[in-house]
């Protein structure tokens, strides 16, 4: 491109249009591939990995994790023991995973084929910032945990107003701390007014049936998409 | 450190469109008030990678307009400046965002001093 010595260059460019052509691409794979893919979004220690765990143990080889966090494979190795197949990204520093290392992260798994019906991408912990990165999901999964506080949801509007689900998790500590559930479903209502919301503890398996059928519902809708590859 | 990476996001599609990093005398960008991109944080960031890119120190100029929405359940067309905001006429929150969550990188205006690579 041959560009002036001075003037004004156009350049209208979308900041995320890169991370969304990736995303686009993790979407037509997740989608020929006849998989439900979900984004599962909240601070450091509000029980993903302790969900995964417990859905680890019900699906099995039917369910493949991949992991985000800055270090370690400690995630990964827990859902792995638990019964269903991890890839651990380590983004060294990111504090979001983006779709580029998803599709490295999915490429790496192999899905078509391999009996796969349900991915399950735990986002690295944090509230703010995975909010903003399409990574090819179908739905963006959002926990917020008894011990968090019930105030919560409308200090991070970003992250709360794009999930699907609501999951307010460590139902089992209720009788331990104040934790208004009724006005924390409202402040997301507020924002969201279509979010799905489940209560559940996954140590104790409280409310978990709930959401596995919601879970089983919707990848029987997504197994209905498969298609060859493109 | 996020605005850091997004700093470096907005000199790289700069450098990419330029073939390659020029002294600037200005960056235009976009950004939706539901974008969840931090104007201010932006700005602190961008100054020392502009500089760090061979960029030369151009002004961050931000554009931050209102988002435009849709009611759902009265159809009333109205603007926000935040996520909090329902209809003014019904109250509802069920909405359509037509425009807010943008996040662009507009135009940069050359600083014609001359390029920030020697001369070959």
């Amino acid at each position: 491109m041959i560009v002036e010595r001075s003037g004004s260059v156009q350049i209208t460019t979308s900041v995320m249009g890169r991370n969304d052509r990736f995303a686009a691409l993790n979407r037509e794979c997740i989608r020929a591939a006849g998989i439900f893919a979900l984004n599962l979004i909240s601070s450091p220690g509000a029980g993903k990995t302790t969900l995964l765990e417990a859905m680890a143990r019900r699906y099995g080889g039917r369910m493949a994790v991949i992991e985000g966090d800055v270090r370690t494979r400690r995630d990964a190795e827990r859902v792995e023991k638990a019964g269903s197949r991890a890839f651990q990204i380590e983004t060294g520093g990111a504090c979001h995973l983006d779709a580029e290392m998803v599709g490295k992260a999915m490429e790496t798994l192999d899905l078509p084929g391999s009996g796969v019906r349900l991915l399950v991408i735990e986002n690295v912990g944090n509230l703010i910032c995975p909010s903003g990165y399409d990574l090819g999901e179908d739905m963006k999964v959002g926990i917020l945990s008894i011990p968090e506080g019930d105030d919560k949801v409308l200090k991070y509007p970003s992250l709360f107003s794009r999930i699907s689900v609501l999951l307010i998790s460590k139902t089992d500590l209720f009788p331990h701390l104040d934790f208004d559930v009724k006005r924390a479903v409202m402040e997301c209502r507020s924002l969201n007014p279509d979010v799905r919301v489940f209560t559940v503890s996954a140590k104790t398996g409280d409310g978990m049936e709930g959401f596995f059928g919601f879970i089983d519902e919707a990848a029987e809708s997504a197994s209905t998409r498969r298609g060859s590859m493109p | 450190m996020h605005e850091l990476s997004i700093a470096r996001d907005i000199t790289g599609i700069i450098a990419r469109v330029l073939g390659g990093p020029r002294r600037l005398d200005r960056v235009n960008v976009t950004i939706g008030p539901l974008s969840g991109i931090s104007p201010e944080s932006l700005r602190f960031c961008f100054a020392e990678v502009a500089r760090a890119e061979g960029l030369g120190e151009p002004e961050l100029c931000i554009s931050e307009p209102s988002a435009s929405l849709v009611c759902l359940d009265c159809r009333r067309e109205y603007s926000t400046g935040n996520f909090y905001d329902g209809c003014p006429d019904c109250g509802s929150m069920m909405r359509k965002i037509v425009t807010g969550t943008e996040f662009t990188v507009d135009s940069v205006e050359l600083d014609d001093g001359g390029d920030g690579r020697d001369d070959r």
